[in-house]
This record gives structure tokens, sequence and C-alpha cells, in this order.
């Protein structure tokens, strides 16, 4: 859910990273966190285990700078990845403006990317949301690994609409930035079509 | 549907600011927000603003909606209020219409009973004023209606996205 104060100039979008457990999410938000300028970024809360597995979700709030005078503001969440919290999964994804879906790219975690993937399309739609109608990017992480399947065989896979795709080691911030881009650029073009 | 959004002009922006305004000084509340349950902040009022407030709308927003859910799981349709007692500042939690919370934030002097009790009194007002706004929102169709003269700003171009990201 997108909010616009037309009072303060500022527009918030949501942006929720998903995918399987231990596919990077967090990595993700970690990397921006650390190459954000303190002045362009909040606190980065991560709701955790102790063995630092996402619990409930990670979240980090972003300034982008200004379109119009317009502030631009993105809150990125993670969800936990782990199956078993599908409950928390629905609770982050209430009012997502964008999704940037991680997948892990080692061939032995295909069969729990095809799930993740699964569990998103039918979480969206119980609450009333079309993937196929919303800012929507891939990004396939883990490409520095031996075992990483050959990109264009996961594309074939986990495309879901010719959604924009990059290949990532979000570890060495690789493909981070321009996933975040890519996502961002999408809930703004939405935002102006619903103007 | 596909993306959803709250825009809020300059009538109910000041409207919602004076209610929540009204509702601090009679609690004598450090602060009161009001956020989306997905964990935006929309409006505050009270001299605790210097607390980091969008990391503390996002963590009172997931926190009523994992309440929520622990309600679903013992047949209860919601619980619709939070209280988390400190010893100097205690924070109370409630949701508003289904879509939106309301965080306060108060010392020590004040009861938590009484806080219940006003909120739920001061509540029906703030309820209804946002309903209301919702209400135009979904008709502001007609380009002199204000909502849309604001959102003819949004109408920004490619190159403007793009200088946004630095190319």
């Amino acid at each position: 859910m997108t909010f616009i104060n037309y009072v303060a100039r500022e527009i918030n979008c949501k942006i929720v990273y998903y995918g399987p457990g231990l596919g990077g999410k967090t990595t993700n938000l970690k990397y921006v966190y650390d190459i954000t300028n303190p002045e362009n970024k909040g606190k980065l809360i991560s709701l955790a285990t102790e063995t630092e597995r996402t619990l409930f979700f990670d979240f980090l709030p972003l300034d982008l700078g200004q379109i119009r005078g317009f502030s631009t503001r993105f809150h990125l969440y993670t969800v936990p990845g782990q199956v078993f919290y599908d409950a928390s999964r629905k609770l982050i994804l209430k009012g997502a403006d964008g999704i940037v879906f991680v997948a892990d790219s080692q061939e032995e975690r295909l069969d729990a990317n095809l799930e993740s993937v699964s569990n998103l399309h039918q979480n969206l739609k119980e609450q009333g949301f079309d993937l196929a109608r919303m800012p929507y990017v891939l990004q396939l992480n883990k490409r520095d690994l031996p075992n990483a399947m050959p990109a264009d065989q996961l594309k074939k896979l986990l495309l879901v609409k010719g959604e924009p795709v990059f290949e990532a080691v979000a570890t060495k911030g690789t493909g981070v930035l321009d996933t975040l881009k890519a996502i961002a650029r999408q809930v703004l073009i939405e935002l102006r079509k619903s103007a | 549907m596909g993306f959803s959004q709250i825009a809020l002009g300059e009538s109910d922006y000041h409207r919602i600011n004076s209610v929540l305004r009204a509702m601090q000084q009679e609690l004598d509340s450090e602060l009161v927000l009001l956020i989306h349950r997905s964990g935006q902040q929309i409006a505050t009022d009270g001299p605790a603003q210097n607390l980091d407030l969008t990391s503390l709308s996002s963590l009172a927003a997931a926190s009523l909606a994992a309440t929520d859910g622990l309600a679903q799981i013992v047949g209860e349709k919601e619980f619709s209020v939070l209280f988390h007692q400190g010893r100097r500042r205690s924070i109370h939690i409630s949701s508003l219409d289904g879509q939106f919370c309301l965080v306060l934030l108060f010392g020590e002097r004040v009861s938590p009973g009484l806080v219940r009790w006003k909120v739920k009194k001061a509540s029906g007002g703030l309820t209804q004023l946002l309903q209301e706004h919702q209400g135009r929102a979904a008709t502001a169709t007609d380009a002199k209606s204000s909502l849309a003269k604001d959102s003819a700003c949004l109408l920004f171009t490619d190159d403007d996205i793009e200088k946004l990201f630095g190319k």
C-alpha cells in the first residue's frame, strides 16, 4: 500500500523480499544497509532467532531521494523463508507494493524455490492480489557457488510473467542494487499509472 | 487487485492531526501515532517525536498483525488492543477500522485503565474521519477534486525516475 502525503510531499512504498530459507534475503538487506549513507537509511531491524535465522522479518527504511519534489521512501521487508513460518509470511505480505523473489541457485534448492514461488502465489491470492499484476523482480542468488544451476534453466522454471531477472552474489553485493532499482522503478511506474 | 494506495491531501491531513492533537492533550500522552496496518506511518502528535517513528510504526503493525493471528487460532475475530507495560513508559496499540492502528505512548503517571477507556471513546471520531477519507478517495475521479489535482504531481516522466537512480 503506497502512502502519499501531499502535505509533507512524501511517497512511502513497501517492498517485500520473498524466497526459500537461507536464500539470501536478509543478506540483500544487510548489503543495502552497509553501503547506504547514514542520512538515507533508518535502523535495520532483524527479528531473528539465536542462530540468525529470520523469525518474523527484517526491516530497512530507505530514502531514495526526490522525484518532482517528493521524497521517495522505500520500506524493505524480508519474510522468514522456512516453510513452517507461513503465518508470518502472510502478515508481512500485507500491503506490499512490490515483491523481489530471491531464488537460491543451488541445484538441491530447486524444489524449495518452486515451493516458495507457489506459496507466494497462494498467499497473495488469499489477500486478493494477483502476482501477474504486481511489480515483481526475480533474483537468482548464489551464482558463485559451484553447484549453481545454469541461469537459463532456472529462469525457465521460475519465471512468472517475464519479469526482470538479475544474477546475484548477495554476500559480495553483486546484483543487489540492480535488483532494488528494478523493483523500485516498477513500483514508481505503477504509482504513475494510478495518478 | 494489483496496487493500492492511501493519498492524504491537505484538509484531511489537518483534520486527522487535530484529532490526534486533542487525543494527545486529553490523555497527556507522550506520543499519539496513527499507522496503516501495513506498517506505514500516517500521522503523529506529541512531544516524543524524536523517537524512531518509522521503526516503531513497522513493529507496532507487526505486533498487532501477529496478535490477530493468535486470535484466529483460538477462534476470536481479533484482539483489538495490545498493551505493553514498562517501568517508565507503556505502549497501547489498538486496531481502528481493521485497516489502521493507533499507538499511544504514555508515562507512569497515566493509568492504563484510563488510557484504554479514553482511547475507546476517542477512536470513534477518528475511525469516522478515516472512513470518510477512504470514501472520498474511492470516488475522487472528478478532475476538479482536490485529490485528483494533487495526484497530477505524480505524473513523473521516465527521465524523472531514471534521475532518481543516478543515471
